[in-house]
């Protein structure tokens, strides 16, 4: 009979700490939505490298939501005060009764979310993606800038929808920074600003990144007429090497000195870009674009999906964000392809202003929507490298833009 | 702890009075402007500037090879195969500039494109660059001493 007894707690003590008793419907509801996830990620490719870790961390989280938990203190009873399994421990005296305070560890990603709470992954992505670009485009027409910049206005707009939708203002700058169309500044962002957001943030941003074929199109062809988007570029110029190792000194310099708030971006940015164009340091170049970019969108993916708890995801602020997230992208790319037509008229012509639709980052996919849209209308055009120029203005920008709300909004 | 902090913002945000929102959004929406722009024109301004720079410095350098090194076009055949199209008809031993290709080298390549391909194939050089990038003896020698135990 003892040993029944002995089953039948046992079996009770499993049921009560299984998630058939700890989950509520959110947790259900947010599982389902991380297997959608999961779904797009491998059925569809939608940005796979990153969704697919974002909707495991997801699906964790809400199965076993003690993987995210901080380490906390619990008070363990002493047999007396002179309990010798409280050695080392403080110890309290409750009602007349002594308990010992034993430290417990966190979850796992609790300790890996600490890269993202500290702002030190979205650096450090920076650096592979810096290892990765080629800034030649840029660095031949510098006119391109203009229309990275002009794809940030639709931060600073979607900033002011935010914070008349009842938003803070940090809360607003997070939810803008979703234009910038850059998953690392977005979060970057968003662990400075508004850390309660980050899950929607970022699950917003690298969804619409993931959408620019099917956003950006519509945008680029309702605001341009088929003249404008048959325009055939000029080749660009060669670019020497010595130009393309300066290029990354320079930002640093003018970008840290005037706006510091921005440097951990784009010095990380500029290193990776010096460390490829120095040609100098070959193995340190690709380990930062393989290996340690690998392990940090693993580790960066998994805890911000982890942060998407159902009680704090399934909120009607999440939908805000979403619909926020959508105008903020919309507008970037609105005022990208609108300064490209301006571009287009004080060039007589020379521009086509579908490349302004790559400064919003999302590196390389909205220069291949440039180049894709330019082809519908004449298939011997070939954009890609014109748009490639803006679409790495845009990171810069966005970077920019980044500094200037984490400047400006007081948090 | 989270939602309690979320509760706390927005208290903050409720505090904020429509004329406070409006401020705060022309703020936000000026200084970016002001500044995203700004410091990307002072890019484009600074880009253009080195760019010259750097332009106007090889344009320089070039004038002076070209007064160094006359150039001669003049092909050299070897079996009625290959070509040579760069004989410097003064060359200044012992140093070669670091752009420059020594004509014993080229004529070792053009004896081993010769070798390869056979006296009566038609294969031409048209060009020979230096590769870079390359690692140097001293290089290559540390990499070996550190990775043959794999």
């Amino acid at each position: 009979m003892e040993i029944f007894n002995g089953f039948l707690d046992a079996i009770y003590g499993i049921f009560s700490s299984s998630g058939l008793n700890t989950l509520n419907w959110q947790n259900y509801v947010m599982i389902g939505v991380s297997i959608f996830l999961i779904y797009l990620a491998i059925k569809k490719q939608y940005e796979p490298l990153l969704l697919l870790p974002i909707a495991f961390g997801m699906l964790l989280v809400n199965l076993y939501p003690e993987i995210m938990a901080a380490p906390s203190t619990e008070l363990v009873r002493m047999a007396d005060k002179s309990d010798p399994a409280a050695a080392g421990h403080a110890t309290q005296l409750i009602n007349g009764v002594w308990y010992y305070e034993n430290p417990t560890n966190g979850g796992l990603l609790y300790y890996l979310y600490q890269g993202v709470k500290l702002g030190i992954y979205p650096p450090l992505i920076f650096l592979g993606i810096g290892c990765m670009t080629d800034f030649g485009p840029l660095i031949s027409n510098p006119k391109s800038l203009i229309l990275g910049a002009a794809a940030q206005i639709g931060i600073f707009v979607t900033f002011t929808g935010a914070i008349f939708l009842g938003f803070s203002e940090p809360q607003s700058g997070a939810i803008a920074i979703i234009g910038g169309a850059d998953g690392p500044t977005a979060i970057f962002v968003t662990t400075k600003l508004a850390p309660e957001m980050l899950g929607s943030i970022a699950i917003a941003a690298y969804s619409y990144m993931a959408l620019v074929p099917i956003i950006q199109p519509p945008i680029m062809k309702a605001l341009t007429t088929k003249k404008e988007r048959a325009v055939v570029m000029e080749q660009l110029r060669p670019v020497s090497k010595l130009e393309k190792i300066i290029f990354p000194i320079i930002v640093v310099i003018l970008i840290s000195i005037f706006l510091p708030d921005a440097a951990p971006l784009v010095g990380m940015l500029m290193l990776g870009n010096l460390f490829k164009e120095s040609g100098v340091v070959d193995r340190i170049a690709k380990a930062a674009q393989n290996e340690l970019m690998n392990i940090i969108t693993i580790f960066l993916g998994v805890t911000v999906g982890a942060t998407a708890k159902g009680s704090t995801f399934l909120t009607f602020d999440t939908i805000k964000i979403i619909v926020l997230g959508l105008i903020a992208f919309s507008m970037g790319t609105a005022f990208g392809v609108l300064f490209g037509k301006l571009m287009y008229k004080f060039t007589g012509g020379k521009v086509n202003p579908l490349i302004g639709s790559a400064g919003v980052s999302a590196v390389p996919m909205a220069a291949r929507v440039s180049q894709r849209v330019g082809q519908q209308e004449n298939p011997g055009n070939f954009l890609l490298m014109h748009a490639m120029g803006p679409n790495v203005a845009g990171v810069i920008g966005s970077a920019v833009a980044a500094g200037v709300l984490l400047n400006v909004i007081p948090h | 702890m989270l939602q309690s902090s979320v509760g706390a913002l927005r208290a903050i945000a409720g505090e904020l009075s429509l004329y406070d929102k409006s401020i705060s959004a022309a703020k936000v929406i000026l200084t970016g402007f002001a500044v995203v722009f700004s410091m990307l024109f002072l890019l484009i301004i600074i880009i253009k500037s080195y760019s010259a720079i750097i332009a106007g410095l090889q344009r320089a350098s070039d004038n002076r090879k070209k007064k160094k090194t006359k150039l001669v076009l003049e092909p050299v055949s070897m079996d009625k195969g290959v070509h040579i199209i760069t004989k410097p008809a003064y060359v200044t031993p012992p140093t070669v500039d670091d752009d420059e290709i020594p004509e014993e080298v080229v004529a070792v390549i053009a004896a081993a494109v010769a070798a390869s391909f056979g006296p009566s194939s038609k294969a031409r050089i048209k060009s020979i660059k230096k590769a870079s990038g390359g690692r140097s003896a001293w290089a290559n020698a540390g990499v070996l001493d550190n990775t043959r135990p794999f």
